[in-house]
């Protein structure tokens, strides 16, 4: 490593500044900002949506989205100035000395070609026409050097799965041995487990090809279990830079300070306050609140959630964690509670009364009770309308309001509860709010409502980092203060271990462990709780993350994992799982 | 300070940016708009300025040229007829005052009932889906493979002579196909959205998921696929009556020109028969087509250029 910071740095930004014209005047995106990154060093890029990251990466390659411009400023890759090449020298420089691996590696690659060709296409146009055996041999040894099998140049996109398409990208960003690789988010469209293989392979890549590597994220787990250096960006600014040792251990930017903490670990300190305790609202039914009768679900031949039974009493408040990777069949247990999706086999019944069979009014007492928190805060709002309807219509379907007035009053209170200024955001356009604002929103609006259940899926993963915790202490808040039963889907244990009073782990529409949060992910007994567990990036250069291989046989793992029997840990009162 | 300091290109196109501030204040829009509402105000103020009653045979000396040119029998314009006249003695310029609205209002009529039938059928199919939607959709698609020119000749021919009215409804009937599509498909992956299960969260009913959640994001789609529409309807409407179908006793611009074609006018070289009524209608489709880009970059920012 020391011998090699003495070389020339691969990459030198000076004093570099984006801007875009925009009908309200020039936005800078990127101020001012000095960098330099030295040879076979890998680089983090790390800051919120709109923090300047990608489109700092975007100008060293030339490729920013009209208008765009570099402003000011020079870019100096290895001794050649990038701003001053033409198109030309410029599209001969990309890939061969700078690699760019995109976030969505599903949509990168030509879903018509095979992977073989679309590698030989990039090496055709930078060193001109060659023999094919060459190029067969080149594509061969780029697919091994990713852990890929020569077999799978053979193969179309849709054949693969999401992490071997990164790895395909990687491979394709590599083969031309580039001085830069850039990778934007590699690995946000992954799964934990997927995750960890792919940024282990990523990084020996890296240090085989004595590259310079930049990784832009929002993840500080991630960042300090894959970086050398980190650059801390806000608002365009670069707040700070420096080892990750320094960063991570003592942060000197407020703003470093709060992402670092905004991370949740399982054990340590709860972001949480749970002092008071709400009773539940006053039921009259003796029936439980929700409750699943063999339910199962079928997409096709496959299924997606094997039949499950249980019953959440709904007498105390209680948070229901239901914690699984994408396909786990944790948002279609979501979307049946909701009654969107009917299950295959088996009831859903709501204080004793089948969700699928409901009389109109039975409904709209249903829907009352039952609210919910979806993942996408974008999506959720109508374009069409300003925010303040998704708040104050269901209000009045439900004959909650009294008055225009009335409305009002609950909507300011409901906004101020969730830590929103009502003035500035209810009679805003959905488009002119951040996500963060708009997922308090809605949290608001389920709290307006004062439902029995909240279902959240997923209601986080999309949210900035540093606004997860507010929001997650937001929907806390809802059982606490307002004692209402939550049941919150996620993938992410972390925050599972402080939110819930119960967790289910899924895999693959079976439940695998179900225990109190402490016992069940403070210490997992099933494997692929433990592989769960294992595969978090921590925030913490102590704990090392593991090389990610050699333990992670996919194959292997899988028979591990379908010959281990279910495991139930303890119980607590008002919530059955039934045992299978 | 910032002003001065700029060139004159980067002020140029600060001028460009400003005008994106209000979308409807489209260049295209505008001139679209202009030249329809140019050949709606013909219509009505020439109603008031000239006599209608010109329209009638034998009204006025036959053949008479425009004003400043000659006939082949040497007869020059006269004031009295500014756009000369046909065949039949009547005046050119009633002729398109009173045709070309008549032209415009069969377009625009049979529009409106080709899409609301297919915003009818479009919302039926995409929302209610099974066996009502695979009826729809086979049936919209088995009309868009229909050539609509062949079947509305046979129908004109047996109902003789039909009013304007009847013939835009005839056109209408071919004109719900596109519409019931694009409708279907925007309402299948609305009804997918999160706003759409927020409503249904909060125990909206199903017409107002329909009208009020939906249909108001459908607003530029509609806008365009009218505009669309009326073109398809005029240009439909004037074939048939440039082949003498439609309404035999009133006026239009298709008809004017079938009556100089069967009266030889293009070998009398007898232009401005022929010539106006086809200027009039080109301006009208130049006109919807500017409207309907106009409304493309209206509802679709990233069409807005900044050069």
């Amino acid at each position: 490593m020391t011998e090699e910071t003495l070389d020339k740095p691969v990459l030198t930004l000076r004093d570099i500044s984006i801007e875009f014209p925009t009908p309200k005047g020039v936005v800078q995106a990127v101020k001012n900002l000095d960098l330099t990154i030295q040879k076979g060093r890998r680089v983090g890029f790390i800051g919120e949506s709109g923090s300047g990251k990608t489109t700092t990466a975007l100008a060293v390659m030339q490729m920013l989205a009209e208008p765009g411009r570099v402003a000011s400023g020079s870019i100096d890759l290895a001794g050649m100035d990038v701003l001053a090449l033409s198109e030309e020298e410029m599209r001969k420089t990309r890939l061969s000395r700078i690699a760019y691996i995109p976030q969505g590696a599903m949509n990168s690659l030509n879903p018509v070609m095979r992977v073989e060709p679309q590698m030989w296409d990039a090496i055709i146009a930078h060193e001109g026409n060659m023999d094919r055996t060459a190029l067969k041999q080149r594509s061969d040894a780029a697919l091994a050097s990713v852990g890929l099998p020569a077999h799978t140049g053979e193969l179309f996109p849709h054949e693969l799965s999401g992490g071997m398409k990164q790895r395909v990208c990687i491979a394709l960003g590599i083969i031309l041995n580039p001085d830069l690789i850039i990778a934007d988010e590699p690995t946000s469209a992954l799964d934990v487990v997927t995750q960890r293989q792919v940024m282990q392979t990523l990084k020996d890549i890296q240090e085989q090809i004595g590259s310079g590597l930049i990784l832009i994220g929002h993840d500080m787990g991630l960042m300090a279990q894959s970086v050398d250096e980190l650059a801390v960006l806000k608002d365009g600014e670069l707040v700070e830079h420096g080892t990750v040792k320094q960063i991570i251990e003592a942060p000197k930017h407020p703003y470093t300070q709060d992402l670092i903490s905004s991370v949740p670990l399982v054990g340590g300190d709860s972001f949480l306050n749970p002092d008071r305790n709400a009773d539940a609202p006053k039921r009259d039914s003796q029936e439980p609140l929700l409750r699943f009768e063999n339910v199962r679900k079928d997409y096709g031949a496959v299924t997606a959630l094997h039949p499950m039974s249980f019953a959440l009493q709904g007498d105390t408040p209680q948070i229901i964690s239901i914690v699984g990777q994408s396909g786990s069949g944790k948002s279609t247990m979501g979307s049946i509670m909701l009654g969107f999706n009917p299950p295959s086999q088996g009831r859903v019944l709501y204080e004793g009364q089948d969700v699928q069979k409901m009389s109109a009014a039975q409904s709209l007492e249903f829907r009352k009770n039952v609210q919910a928190v979806f993942q996408d805060p974008y999506a959720c709002f109508n374009p069409f309308y300003r925010v303040n309807h998704a708040l104050k219509f269901p209000f009045k379907q439900f004959g909650l309001a009294q008055s225009e007035a009335h409305t009002q009053q609950a909507m300011e209170e409901a906004c101020a509860a969730v830590g929103l200024d009502p003035d500035l955001v209810l009679s805003r356009y959905p488009h002119q709010l951040s996500g963060g604002q708009r997922q308090r929103l809605i949290v608001a609006r389920a709290l307006m409502l004062s439902p029995k259940l909240l279902i959240a899926d997923e209601p986080v993963s999309m949210v900035d980092a540093s606004l997860r915790a507010t929001i997650l202490s937001n929907i806390y808040d809802l059982k606490d203060k307002y004692g209402i039963s939550i049941l919150y889907i996620t993938h992410d244990l972390a925050t599972a271990y402080h939110v819930s009073d119960y967790v289910m782990v899924l895999y693959k529409g079976h439940v695998v462990e179900a225990g109190p949060p402490k016992e069940v992910i403070g210490q997992p007994q099933h494997p692929y709780t433990q592989l769960l567990i294992d595969s978090i990036p921590w925030p913490d250069l102590e704990r090392s993350w593991g090389d990610g291989r050699g333990e992670h046989d996919v194959e292997k793992l899988q028979a591990q994992v379908e010959r281990a029997s279910a495991v139930y840990r303890g119980d607590v009162a008002g919530f059955d799982l039934a045992r299978v | 300070m910032a002003e001065t300091s700029m060139t004159r290109a980067e002020k140029r196109q600060l001028r460009r940016l400003k005008r994106f501030d209000n979308p409807w204040m489209n260049p295209k829009l505008i001139w679209g708009v202009g030249l329809l509402l140019g050949i709606i105000a013909l219509g009505l103020i020439g109603r008031v300025l000239w006599d209608p009653e010109l329209v009638f045979t034998g009204s006025a000396p036959l053949k008479l040229p425009p004003i400043g040119f000659e006939n082949i029998r040497g007869q020059s314009g006269v004031l009295d007829h500014p756009l000369g006249t046909d065949g039949g003695g009547r005046d050119m310029l009633a002729l398109i005052i009173i045709g070309a609205p008549n032209t415009l209002f069969v377009g625009l009529l049979a529009s409106l009932i080709g899409m609301s039938i297919g915003i009818f059928l479009g919302f039926s199919a995409g929302f209610l889906g099974g066996r009502t939607d695979d009826t729809i959709r086979v049936l919209a698609d088995v009309m868009i493979t229909i050539p609509p020119l062949l079947i509305l000749v046979v129908f004109q021919s047996a109902f003789g002579d039909v009013t304007l009215t009847l013939m835009a409804l005839l056109i209408a009937g071919f004109v719900w196909q596109s519409p019931t599509r694009l409708i279907r498909a925007q309402v299948l992956s609305m009804k997918q959205s999160g706003y759409v299960q927020m409503a249904q969260l909060s125990g909206a009913s199903t017409s107002h998921i329909m009208f009020n959640e939906m249909l108001p994001n459908l607003v530029p789609y509609l806008f365009g696929s009218f505009i669309a529409n009326v073109t398809t309807s005029i240009v439909t409407a004037v074939g048939l009556e440039v082949l003498g179908l439609g309404p035999q006793r009133i006026p239009t611009l298709g008809r004017t020109i079938y009556e100089a074609i069967n009266a030889g006018a293009l070998i009398q070289n007898l232009w401005w028969w022929w010539g106006i009524p086809t200027l009039l209608l080109a301006t009208m489709f130049i006109g919807l087509l500017l409207i309907n880009l106009g409304l493309d970059e209206v509802s679709n920012p990233r069409l807005r250029k900044l050069s």
